[in-house]
């Protein structure tokens, strides 16, 4: 009887000790699952900074934040998306989603305070589609995501953008839909605003940089890009990350000024040159350069393998390495006045960044986390029309983030402390490395429901999303869903 | 169950040897890709793109050791509970403990290079924990067959 007794009171132990290690990871496992759908207003909690979240009466509806829906359209387009093997200007043929055919998709070229409306229809892609204005603070009914904003555009569906083109700039966009698969394949295309009257330079040169399966690209071609453009001439090169990694331009042959960073001039841009320019992922960049008299080209260099070469005789230059120094917009260009004043913040936000491990959805991995918490128990920015909102975000999760909040332009103030000293240096996306710290500031005027999110697509799909959004807004759209949208 | 220990121990230390082999190819591939003309920065790092065919080591390394070798050690754990390996609890504690150690420093290895050093000390460690673990259920087989037989006796 001992020795049965021993081994029962044995088992017990090893069962209990297994139960002890099994349990908890269980437990953790099951409360990670997210339902099939939810609404980005339900997941997390709110925090609203230190200022009231006032919910009276009944929400307004992001359906019903448009432009003048009786104003007529200066600016019209229609884009159809595809799935389908094509193939690049560059001749490789790549399996992918195209706009009218092609990838990179139409550009579209607007004057500034122009309405521009772009019908999109979905002629085949099964999961499907939205677009996104990246950089323009749009309405938030035309800010394209999945889920929050409208249902993905289903196949053999369409779904009409208006907005007016609220500033002069470079921007593009993309699809916010399963984005982290559809723009890396190709979903995506430039959209610029000019500044009226024109002050168009002699040449002006988009440079959408992508690395599609197989190849790195400008614009869909493979190498030096070679451009005319005449001795003495002036030209613009505008640069627009489409990648998931930050990327450097610098230049060879020439002097340049960095004149607007993610469609904001900058003022009084000094020229420069052996230095190379942080362009992060979904960021711009416009640098200028006057062409040689003596006819010589220039190129500008874009990451490793791809670059820009302007001359008229001849296009042949030698490649330059990349600068070790770096021009930091932080104290680049000269002071001007913001339109605001950041130390009158009625809402002050912490966007810490981390990452541990645990599950997310069922997935075990190490996921990262806003604030201590992992997707979806996220902080929900809660902000007022009106307010001014101060901002800092960090990073100690070990991997660089360009951060990318929706609707909304903000100005840096400071990085690790340091306060900015240049021209006022406004983004949308802001490569925030690890260990970095940035204080940012604007002011909450577009209502809407705004993502706040990592623009590396794959870490948004990780989780690496927070909503801004203003109290009384609502939306009734779903995460999920029958509609099987799918922001990331 | 012993054996089943002993199984578990033995995949364990195979798997250190998998992780260093598949980095070692990923690595040497990058070399041999860069040599011929491919440029290697983030929008290809942060890229789902196999820019060369090595980098099969990389995501083999990343699942093998974000997913695969936790799951291993941790069934190795709850096992040791059942296996009645003398000291085979605490050496199934250590490979767990040294496993959750490897993946927080390879994590870490991304911000700060020095951890990713200590990475590649520790696989050291856990593969000569993982192996004393095996060895140890071994050398008890032949002893326990002189045990009581009640002790003997299958869970």
């Amino acid at each position: 009887m001992a020795p049965t007794r021993t081994r029962r009171v044995r088992l017990a132990v090893a069962s209990g000790a297994a139960m002890a290690v099994l349990a908890p990871i269980a437990w953790f496992w099951q409360d990670s699952l997210l339902p099939d759908a939810y609404s980005a207003m339900e997941h997390g909690y709110a925090d609203t900074g230190g200022g009231h979240a006032v919910h009276s009466g009944h929400g307004r509806d992001v359906t019903t934040l448009t432009a003048d829906p009786g104003r007529p359209a200066d600016v019209s387009v229609r884009l159809t998306a595809r799935r389908e093997r094509f193939r690049l200007a560059s001749g490789r043929a790549v399996d992918g989603y195209t706009l009218n055919g092609t990838s990179p998709g139409p550009t579209i070229r607007a004057t500034v305070g122009q309405l521009v409306e772009v019908r999109l229809a979905n002629e085949n892609v099964a999961d499907g589609v939205t677009l996104h204005w990246h950089g323009v603070d749009v309405p938030n009914a035309a800010d394209g995501v999945a889920g929050v904003t409208q249902d993905a555009v289903a196949a053999g569906r369409e779904h009409t953008y208006r907005f007016v083109a609220d500033r002069a700039g470079t921007f593009w966009y993309h699809s916010h839909q399963v984005s982290h698969e559809q723009v890396a394949k190709g979903l995506f295309g430039a959209l610029l605003v000019d500044p009226a009257p024109s002050a168009a330079a002699d040449v002006d040169v988009v440079a959408l940089t992508h690395l599609y399966p197989g190849a790195r690209t400008i614009g869909g071609r493979e190498g030096d890009v070679p451009v005319e453009a005449a001795p003495g001439a002036r030209a613009r090169v505008r640069i627009v990350n489409t990648d998931n990694g930050p990327t450097q331009a610098w230049v060879a042959g020439a002097e340049f000024r960095v004149v607007a960073i993610d469609g904001a001039d900058v003022n009084a841009p000094t020229p420069v040159r052996d230095l190379a320019v942080p362009v992060t992922s979904g960021g711009r960049a416009d640098l200028a350069v006057t062409m040689p008299a003596d006819g010589a080209p220039v190129r500008i260099h874009i990451g490793g393998p791809t670059g820009i070469v302007l001359g008229q005789r001849t296009h042949t230059i030698t490649p330059l390495p990349r600068p070790a120094a770096t021009l930091d917009p932080l104290g680049y260009g000269s002071p001007a006045p913001l339109g605001f004043d950041p130390t009158a913040a009625t809402r002050r936000f912490r966007y810490d960044i981390g990452r541990r491990p645990g599950f997310l959805d069922g997935r075990p991995g190490y996921w990262w986390t806003v604030n201590g918490h992992a997707y979806p128990d996220l902080p929900m920015f809660t902000v007022a029309e009106g307010d001014v909102v101060r901002m800092r975000i960090s990073n100690h999760s070990g991997e660089v983030h360009p951060m990318h909040l929706h609707g909304h332009h903000f100005v840096v103030l400071a990085r690790d402390g340091k306060p900015a000293t240049g021209s006022p240096w406004w983004v949308d996306s802001l490569n925030v490395a690890d260990g970095e710290e940035y204080d940012v500031a604007f002011v909450a005027d577009n209502p809407g429901i705004w993502m706040d999110h990592c623009h590396n697509l794959p870490h948004a799909a990780e989780g690496l999303v927070v909503h801004l959004t203003y109290v009384n807004v609502t939306t009734p759209f779903r995460i999920g869903g029958t509609a099987a949208n799918e922001p990331e | 169950m012993r054996m089943f220990y002993r199984i578990l121990a033995y995949i364990l230390a195979a798997e250190v040897v998998v992780q260093a082999g598949a980095m070692a190819l990923a690595i040497a591939g990058l070399g041999t890709w860069v040599d011929d003309g491919g440029v290697f920065d983030s929008a290809v790092m942060q890229s789902d793109e196999l820019a060369f065919p090595e980098v099969v080591g990389i995501i083999v390394h990343g699942i093998n050791g974000s997913i695969v070798v936790p799951v291993i050690a941790l069934v190795f754990l709850v096992f040791s509970f059942f296996a009645r390996v003398p000291g085979g609890v605490k050496w199934a504690a250590a490979v767990f403990g040294l496993v959750l150690v490897q993946v927080t420093l390879g994590f870490i290895g991304h911000g700060i290079p020095f951890a990713g050093g200590l990475h590649g000390m520790n696989a050291l460690a856990l593969f000569a924990a993982a192996l004393h673990a095996a060895r140890r259920a071994r050398v008890t087989t032949s002893a326990d067959t002189a045990a009581p037989a009640s002790v003997a006796a299958p869970v």
